[in-house]
């Protein structure tokens, strides 16, 4: 397969108190489609902030971000929008699921972004909801689940929308062992059963070593090695 | 759109500060109705006040008395059809607290002049034959059981019985006005029982004709008029000012102070306080919510969207104390309509007065939703998503 990202030049730089910190520093890579990548490095190598921008959740400062043939970098704030709705699905460490919706609700709000019906849409949500597991408990709210199942809430609402691209920043950072290996089971799943291509950042060595391949970032936002895992 | 069902949810995510607050703009929506409603009630007799009826009074103030031989000379004037004597008697009814106007007038001429006057029971020929009869608003009969036949003795206060005893009418109708120009909380009774009285030592009190009212003869010029009856009286001995009904009822409103202003000074400070107490509430919904602005955010919702979701926020928690409040003012019209009762004749709650505290209602919502409305659109998916609430 081509490569579904690629990053040629990508330079964010931060200003805080007056100094300026540059978190990425002329990043170039190719991620193919299909991929499962793990991306590591030290703090401050830049790796969330690697995600937000292929994402489309942050701007760089400067470089190219062709994602699918398309280089997000000028699409406009609407555009951009409109772009994760439709080809990404997020994991966050902390879950990031909204406390006062259901997990069916939670899992229902991206397709609110769609032309599908009420029914499609409940419909959708449930499957999801069952892919990873939690059929039975579509009517809980956040507060009433643990880490591992809040996860896979979230990962059921990154994939609802069948997006090609899922990004995941340290989706099991927050969660115990056997947790955290339901999730990564689980994003195996979705890549090898469902072709998504997956970007995740993790500090986990265990965690890594599910994915395909490892990229591995230098503190100051430089590309290091490249780590075929299996 | 935004997501509704959010909108709904966050609005009931803290139930307590929800209500607390949906009360407080209750309150407030109810208190600018009433007051509203007040200065409706009182510009009412202005707004209805018949075009073909002058009042002729004295010159330097209502208080000064006018001869009673005034009247027969303005019943001379050209344009004049009829002239009744009308003296305010500022009596009670047993005690201070129970205060309704009473007015001596001339009993052949009231039914003339003021056509809107209807009896309900009772009978015109019964009031104009017997020289104690009087007739009553319905209000004020309602109000303290008086009924067609009923002896009301009334304690002059302007007009003591030198005896100390009080004055006694008899109901002989009980009217309804068609017109808000008179209420339905006033006695009528003859000026003949006040002038005999005070001619004999009977009674006491100020000499002579509060005002004159005056019927225009149809077609008659009414500046024309006005202006041969205040020339009459140019030399004295008490000169006169003619006006319109509306004028003298604008002036008598205006005799307890610039009440539109007053009242507006409140409803002023009514709509600040609910103002803050709802962008207050806001203010703590739309910090609460941040982190779930940026996950909308990230899901693809655009800025409009995420901005709307607070916005309706803000519009549903008005909508639903402002709405209360509108609730409670008319469904309470009737019994605050009867707490005021002849003090405050005429209170109603207009369909204009309960459109304005609308228009008020969601004026606070945008004013208070905007805000933070704007803020979560301006906010950055990442600034969002890194705050904890």
């Amino acid at each position: 397969m081509g490569a579904l990202i690629q990053l040629r030049g990508l330079v964010k730089v931060y200003a805080r108190g007056g100094e300026t910190l540059r978190v990425l520093d002329g990043l170039d890579l190719d991620l193919e489609a299909g991929g499962f990548y793990a991306l590591m490095g030290p703090s401050g190598s830049g790796k969330t902030t690697l995600l937000n921008l292929v994402g489309g959740l942050d701007r760089a400062d400067e470089g190219r971000i062709v994602v699918d043939g398309e280089d997000i970098a000028a699409m406009t704030g609407p555009e951009l929008a409109e772009w994760r709705a439709e080809k990404v699905g997020f994991v966050f460490q902390g879950f990031n699921l909204i406390p006062v919706l259901t997990a069916q609700e939670n899992v229902e709000l991206p397709l609110l972004l769609t032309r599908l019906s009420r029914g499609q849409r409940k419909e959708h949500a449930k499957s999801a909801l069952e892919l990873v597991g939690l059929g039975d408990r579509r009517s809980h709210r956040p507060s009433q689940l643990s880490g591992g199942p809040e996860q896979r809430v979230a990962i059921a609402r990154a994939l609802v929308s069948d997006p090609m691209l899922v990004l995941a920043d340290e989706p099991t950072g927050d969660l115990d062992r056997k947790s955290a290996d339901d999730v990564l089971a689980l994003l195996r799943l979705l890549n090898e059963k469902y072709g998504k291509t997956i970007l995740m950042v993790t500090h986990d060595h265990a965690a890594a070593q599910q994915a395909r391949t490892i990229v591995h970032l230098d503190k100051g936002g430089r590309l290091g090695r490249i780590e075929a895992v299996r | 759109m935004p997501p509704f069902q959010l909108v709904w949810r966050n609005l009931t995510k803290r139930k307590a500060r929800f209500l607390l607050t949906a009360g407080s703009l209750a309150i407030a929506i109810f208190l600018l109705c009433l007051l509203r409603s007040l200065v409706v009630a009182l510009e009412a007799g202005v707004k209805a006040a018949a075009a073909d009826r002058l009042i002729v009074q004295s010159k330097v103030s209502l208080f000064v008395y006018l001869p009673q031989a005034y009247g027969t000379k303005i019943a001379a004037v050209e344009g004049v059809e009829r002239v009744m004597r009308w003296n305010w008697f500022g009596g009670y009814y047993q005690d201070q607290g129970n205060f309704f106007a009473q007015f001596a007038c001339d009993q052949d001429e009231l039914q003339a002049i003021y056509p809107e006057i209807q009896l309900v029971d009772g009978s015109w020929d019964d009031f104009q034959r017997d020289r104690k009869a009087c007739i009553v608003g319905e209000a004020t009969a309602s109000k303290y059981g008086f009924k067609v036949g009923d002896s009301v003795p009334i304690i002059g206060a302007l007009f003591p019985k030198t005896d100390g005893t009080t004055w006694d009418f008899r109901v002989a109708g009980i009217y309804k006005s068609t017109k808000k120009n008179v209420d339905d909380a006033t006695l009528f009774f003859h000026y003949k029982y006040l002038e005999n009285a005070l001619d004999s030592g009977e009674g006491s009190g100020p000499v002579g004709v509060g005002i004159f009212v005056v019927k225009m003869s149809p077609g008659a010029d009414r500046t024309e008029v006005m202006s041969r009856i205040d020339a009459m009286f140019e030399q004295g001995p008490q000169v006169v000012q003619t006006t319109t009904e509306a004028e003298f009822q604008a002036q008598f409103v205006s005799m307890i102070g610039n009440v539109p202003l007053f009242v507006s000074s409140i409803g002023g400070g009514v709509m600040v306080a609910i103002l803050l107490a709802a962008l207050n509430t806001m203010l703590m919904a739309a910090r609460e919510q941040t982190r779930d602005i940026g996950v909308l955010k990230a899901l693809g919702f655009g800025d409009g969207v995420v901005a709307g979701v607070l916005l309706w926020q803000s519009l549903a928690l008005c909508a639903f104390g402002g709405g209360a409040g509108i609730l409670l003012a008319a469904s309470t019209e009737d019994s605050v309509a009867r707490m005021l009762g002849t003090v405050f004749p005429g209170y109603e709650v207009t369909a204009g007065t309960l459109w304005s505290a609308a228009g008020a209602t969601l004026l606070v919502g945008l004013v208070a939703g905007v805000g933070p409305a704007l803020r979560a659109r301006g906010l950055s998916v990442i600034d969002a998503l890194r705050r904890t609430g």
